[in-house]
């Protein structure tokens, strides 16, 4: 860690030499990025022309509404455990106030509800309570859904199963290039997907859309130099997938989280909350794995008359922040109605949404800036 | 240790009968002896050398009641000594309050109450009243401790948020949220582990070192650690505070379970450290005065007090600066 400020500062300072003439609008498709961004200041730092721009990098905040809803009520049968990632326990589904709204309320009313860091935790807790069924509620991109892969080569507790709600990455990125206003010039490219799924998923960015596109990494350095990469590009105008980071991002990603994916799997339409129905963008078990699939055992029907099942809670601009279309502080709540301590949507929720990030770096007002007609 | 067959509290332990008696006797008596106040006795007289007597009371209530670089014992002297510390006082007396939940190991109790009387001998203080209670099954996290410090203010020394003046260095004495880290590792809730100790120690050497030396303010980051010393002296004196994050000293593993787990280094506890805000003109003097004292070796100069707005800046070491706030929520296991 000694080197790395310097080099972070000499990749700033290599950036602020560039003659950038024009605006330059960079989007990222991670939470850890836009965390790196927010926690370095890097906005501050760079000149004013490039915008850093947070894209779909949250999936709590676009895990479907009727997931959290189906988690909520199976905690609170009797005999039934639900564990999932921290971030899942607060966010809420679009319920009465009357009743428990997030698994974190379902808890506090009687519901059996623990966090957990890791399949591993998920695993342990079904073998130290086996007169419990144990529901792993899996949310996540391909970086959480490939140890939830792992998981399911195993032996597994008989006690033990998925309610899952995995999506991947590149299809929402996809959605919005093939949309009328994408709203983005160049892409950093998630560094840890890429490790797991290969960066070739992401070479249609710059070879089907002509967009400037880099991989990167997590460190600031990591993150300055991939924007580098991506400003040279269209500086030149130029369009490539560059790989920043080569360290950890290799050729075809990582053959074995690649096969376990490849056998667990199938590759689904998945709807993203607020968002809608995006084609090839979620996970199925497949159906080998039925009898680990909470939504069979547990005969759980989605409730397709549920009003205002699926969105956003009212007033929420989430979906509008995860496709990067206002800042967090354009929303009208931003700092106001909502903040963590009483989050409207999930974006002020988890520690991977846009509007969490922004709180806690610090920016604690709304913006003055009126947020663009979308 | 074994009270005549009990392994564990019962709440007849807490009844003023022969089990409680017998439990005062074997476990607390028995670690304190010298230290202790007179049982016979259902209230202490004690006498203090003159000046301005100052005094503070704290809670403690931290799962697991033991952890490495110490336990709730340990955490029950320094948390309220090392605040008298820092206000300036040498520490004398303490009071212990102890609530006990039923079911306790006696052996857990015992380990406890031996490294508290440990501790008060290290940092100099008596014990000069007790009391114990006992909780039914269910109602207390084993054992709940209340101290009560009392000390008097050195000669001398005039510390306080009305000295503090734009331009002043802030200094902390060695790395931060070792505390917070270590005791949520060892909760064990999530599968990660590390050699990470708690940094709980008393203060009174690094206080009155840096007090000598006309120190303007200081205090111990605890609970909000450092971001919520800085934004509540940001917050009093209308001043902003900038600090610099290359300086600040965090050890490599727990930036590395901050990052896997989303917590922010700023806001964690420690138990063992000093913010000291002194003029820029004996900062050096203080820095070197602190890194020859046990637990002042890693102490670094941060940052420095600037004019308002009432804010903390935090130049952070890639180039850029954002705003440091304090913790908003509690996003951790209560550590405390
Ligand atoms: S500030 Fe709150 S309400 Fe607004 S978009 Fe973010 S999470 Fe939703």
């Amino acid at each position: 860690m000694t080197d790395q400020p310097d080099r972070a500062r000499n990749w700033l300072d290599r950036i602020r030499k560039l003659p950038i003439d024009r605006p330059m609008r960079i989007m990222n498709v991670c939470g850890g990025h836009e965390r790196t961004i927010a926690m370095a200041g890097l906005r501050s730092a760079l000149p004013p022309q490039v915008q850093l721009i947070a894209g779909p990098g949250c999936p709590v905040c676009i895990c479907p509404e009727e997931d959290i809803h189906d988690a909520i009520f199976l905690s609170l049968r009797a005999g039934v455990t639900v564990v999932a990632f921290g971030d899942m326990l607060r966010v809420p589904a679009n319920l009465p106030k009357s009743q428990p709204r997030t698994l974190d309320q379902a808890r506090a009313a009687g519901g059996h509800v623990r966090p957990i860091a890791s399949p591993t935790d998920a695993i342990r807790i079904a073998r130290d309570r086996p007169d419990q069924q144990i529901v792993f509620f899996a949310a996540g991109f391909e970086t959480t859904t490939a140890p939830v892969a792992g998981m399911l080569a195993h032996e597994l507790p008989p006690n033990l199963s998925i309610l899952l709600s995995a999506r991947l990455t590149w299809p929402a990125v996809a959605m919005l290039l093939d949309s009328d206003s994408p709203g983005f010039d160049g892409l950093i490219a998630p560094g840890h997907v890429a490790a797991v799924m290969g960066p070739e998923e992401w070479r249609f960015v710059s070879q089907r859309h002509g967009l400037a596109s880099a991989i990167a990494g997590f460190s600031p350095d990591g993150l300055l130099s991939a924007l580098h990469a991506v400003i040279m590009q269209l500086l030149e105008g130029r369009a490539a997938l560059e790989n920043r980071y080569e360290r950890v991002v290799r050729p075809g990603g990582n053959p074995t989280a690649r096969r376990l994916i490849d056998e667990m799997l199938d590759i689904t339409e998945a709807n993203w909350r607020g968002i809608g129905t995006i084609a090839r963008s979620g996970f199925a078990l497949k159906p080998h794995l039925v009898d680990r699939d909470a939504r069979r055992k547990f005969e759980i029907e989605s409730d397709s008359g549920r009003k205002r099942a699926g969105e956003m809670p009212v007033g929420c601009d989430c979906a509008k922040v995860v496709l990067g279309k206002i800042k967090p502080d354009q929303c009208r709540l931003y700092a106001k109605a909502c903040t963590p301590r009483e989050p409207v949507g999930p974006c002020m929720v988890s520690d991977e949404g846009a509007c969490h990030i922004w709180w806690a770096s610090g920016v604690r007002t709304q913006s003055s800036e009126p947020a663009a007609a979308a | 240790m074994n009270i005549v067959g009990e392994k564990t509290i019962r709440l007849a332990h807490g009844n003023g009968g022969r089990l409680m008696r017998e439990l005062i006797d074997r476990v607390f008596a028995r670690h304190f002896s010298e230290l202790g106040p007179d049982k016979t006795l259902d209230a202490s007289p004690f006498s203090l050398p003159t000046g301005v007597a100052i005094t503070s009371v704290d809670a403690f209530t931290v799962q697991p009641l033991e952890f490495p670089g110490g336990d709730i014992g340990t955490l029950a002297v320094n948390g309220t000594v090392n605040d008298l510390a820092v206000s300036g006082a040498r520490p004398h007396f303490l009071t212990l309050s102890a609530i006990l939940e039923e079911g306790l190991e006696i052996a857990v109790l015992d380990r406890v109450v031996a490294s508290l009387a440990a501790e008060a001998r290290r940092t100099g203080v008596k014990i000069i009243a007790g009391d114990t209670k006992v909780v039914p099954r269910g109602h207390g996290g084993g054992i709940y401790f209340t101290t009560t410090g009392i000390g008097v203010r050195n000669t001398g020394v005039t510390l306080g948020l009305d000295r503090i003046q734009v331009g002043d260095a802030i200094l902390v004495s060695g790395p931060i949220g070792d505390h917070g880290i270590a005791v949520m590792l060892a909760r064990q809730e999530f599968d990660l582990h590390g050699n990470i100790r708690s940094d709980c120690a008393p203060v009174i050497d690094l206080a009155e070192a840096a007090a000598a030396l006309g120190a303007h303010f200081m205090r111990d980051p605890t609970r909000g650690g450092l971001a919520g010393v800085v934004n509540e002296i940001a917050s009093a004196t209308g001043f902003g505070l900038r600090l610099d994050e290359t300086c600040v000293p965090i050890r490599d593993e727990v930036r590395g379970v901050c990052e896997i787990l989303g917590y922010d280094p700023y806001t964690l506890a420690c138990e063992g450290r000093v913010v000291a805000i002194v003029a820029q003109t004996t900062a050096r003097e203080v820095l070197a005065a602190w890194r020859d004292l046990a637990g002042g070796e890693s102490a670094e100069i941060v940052g420095t007090v600037t004019n308002p707005p009432a804010r903390v800046v935090l130049a952070t070491s890639a180039g850029g600066e954002r705003i440091l706030p304090e913790l908003e929520d509690e996003p951790l296991p209560r550590i405390c």
